[in-house]
């Protein structure tokens, strides 16, 4: 009984592992090989000659991919504070102040969250073009706080619902304000709540692409996944430099997903039971 | 009394500061976009305002309704979510029951069936798309060099074939998600149901038919919602593995509508096909909210 079904689970985890990270596995060690290792027949498993050569050449030929991983982080990171600010206060008012509104409110923003975000595109397009908010940071955050504030909302809700109603009770009665109890009650209370959407959030901008594509037309203000996308320009596609931006564009992902793995797997299940 | 009820007048007026930024942008990032995306999709006018806006009643629509490329769209769009979600969902669960287990380095399996949903899809695309690769991609080297095949393998350039591929890329970065939301249910069940199940005789397969799968109902329902509206919108995807090819057998609906506005540069069109795309996913969503009400 004990010996040979342990063995079957050790040999399907092994075939998950495999399958899930093969093709990172592969996309790394293909930015290791020179360009005759990545056309060579038969193929090369193992990179030979093992170069750094195309890391070097990215930041002495190609500079530009780097400013993408730039842009994406100044994005990401506003993207972040401001739905954190202004989700972590929405969240507490629609969850713990026992508003009239609140149940339609949270419906409604859970329902809008499902609009396709190619739908957004026409509208966005031309208004941000008349305000002067395309290929600029501060359109881009803001487009992408109105796509994950639904979300961050309903999880920093749902967050808030698990403290127990009594230790804002006892601050109202001493004649607290709701800024002051959100800042020193709630807020120190709460944060692995924020880390955990902060980190999803930060992620989820990271990862964006359709309004990234359309509202940084400008090379020079392009987002990780899409400047990495077009930069081989119409026809040749340069895969070594192509692979080796890529790896470059995961690691701050792959790094936040290691360290945060159970903040990000409890976060993601509770935002979606909700 | 009169402190009560100012309290609660405070109260009111602190949520509705509270609330007040949220609600701007999410008004002005999706909320109006979609009411001028209806808008546009009934009249005719310039991106740059120089054409002014000129309501033209249903013609976008009637256009649409013989346009043969949107119907494909949308024969695609469906074939991909119906072809990649069951799979999705097959994986998901036994993904799920195989995490619910307790095994070493559980932390680490955990991490890399994380890692796929993690990655900018977009990006993924791209290294999938290098092992698809006809001429020196991994998968027909393995092929030949094993003796599979005598030719390589032209996965992107055929209907079929690169649909398949899709779909592929599709699960394998997906069902950890699935997983996920299940494996979440399945800790939640009691431990003494499978004891009792394990009482009355159970095996294995009649312990999860009988007991796990009716009490995973809920979680499953969810995951597969969420699931499908993202594939009904998907674009990155097509865009970075097919661009929508071979000639337009992978070509998503977001994908055309991208092309209707940005390559056409054909507005007001884009909008009825974005309008109408919005319409299916939207049904899905008041489904989505259904379910949810009646579940609690």
């Amino acid at each position: 009984m004990k010996s040979s079904p342990r063995f079957g689970l050790y040999f399907l985890v092994l075939l998950t592992v495999v399958i899930s990270f093969f093709p990172i596995i592969w996309l790394i060690l293909t930015s290791f090989k020179n360009t005759a290792g990545i056309y060579a027949w038969p193929i090369q498993y193992w990179p030979d000659p093992f170069t750094f050569e195309n890391y070097i050449s990215i930041f002495n030929n190609s500079p530009e991919l780097l400013r993408y991983i730039l842009n994406s982080f100044i994005v990401g990171v506003g993207c972040t504070a401001i739905t954190l600010m202004c989700g972590g206060i929405a969240a507490y008012a629609l969850s713990r102040l026992r508003l009239r509104f609140a149940g339609v409110l949270m419906v409604g923003i859970l329902a809008v969250s499902m609009f396709p975000p190619v739908s957004l595109l026409p509208s966005l397009f031309q208004n941000f073009l008349n305000f002067g908010l395309l290929n600029t940071y501060t359109g881009l955050i803001l487009a992408h706080a109105g796509l994950f504030l639904p979300f961050s909302v309903w999880m920093l809700a749902s967050y808030f619902a698990t403290l127990p109603v009594e230790i804002e009770e006892a601050a109202k009665m001493d004649g607290m304000g709701f800024v002051r109890i959100f800042l020193t009650i709630i807020l120190p209370l709460s944060w692995p709540g924020f880390v955990a959407t902060g980190l999803i959030v930060f992620i989820f901008s990271w990862n964006e692409f359709p309004l990234a594509l359309v509202l940084m037309t400008q090379n020079a203000m392009r987002t990780a996944p899409v400047g990495i996308s077009l930069y081989p320009g119409e026809y040749a596609f340069p895969w070594e430099t192509i692979s080796t931006a890529t790896v470059l564009a995961i690691i701050p992902v792959l790094i936040i997903t290691a360290i945060f793995q159970k903040q990000i797997v409890g976060g993601l299940t509770a935002g979606a039971g909700k | 009394m009169t402190q009560i009820l100012t309290l609660e007048k405070r109260t009111a007026l602190t949520g509705i500061g509270f609330v007040t930024p949220t609600v701007l942008i999410i008004a002005l990032i999706l909320i109006y976009p979609i009411i001028q995306s209806i808008v546009l999709s009934f009249g005719q006018s310039s991106i740059d305002g120089f054409e002014p806006y000129r309501f033209v009643g249903l013609d976008h629509y009637s256009k649409l309704m013989g346009d043969s490329r949107f119907w494909n769209a949308l024969g695609v769009t469906f074939t991909f979510t119906a072809l990649s979600i069951p799979l999705e969902l097959m994986f998901g669960i036994g993904l799920a029951l195989l995490m619910n287990e307790t095994f070493k380095f559980k932390g680490w399996a955990r991490l890399a069936v994380l890692f796929p949903w993690a990655l900018p899809t977009a990006l993924n695309t791209l290294i999938w798309r290098w092992m698809y690769n006809s001429d020196y991609g991994l998968f027909n080297a393995v092929a030949l060099q094993s003796g599979l095949v005598e030719r390589p393998i032209n996965f992107l350039g055929d209907d079929v074939l690169a649909m398949v591929a899709m779909v592929v890329v599709a699960v394998w970065k997906t069902s950890s998600f699935m997983a996920l939301i299940i494996l979440a249910g399945l800790q939640s069940i009691p431990r003494d149901l499978f004891e009792a199940g394990r009482i009355d005789g159970m095996n294995r397969w009649t312990e999860f038919t009988q007991i796990t799968l009716p009490l995973l109902k809920g979680p499953i329902l969810v995951a597969l919602i969420i699931r499908s509206m993202d594939a009904l919108r998907t674009f990155e995807l097509p865009f970075n593995l097919t661009d929508g090819g071979p000639a337009a057998a992978t070509e998503s609906l977001s994908l055309y509508a991208y092309k209707v506005i940005f390559d056409f540069l054909d507005f007001n069109f884009g909008a009825a096909i974005v309008v109408v795309q919005f319409l299916v996913i939207f049904t899905m969503s008041l489904v989505y909210v259904f379910a949810l009400r009646n579940k609690d």
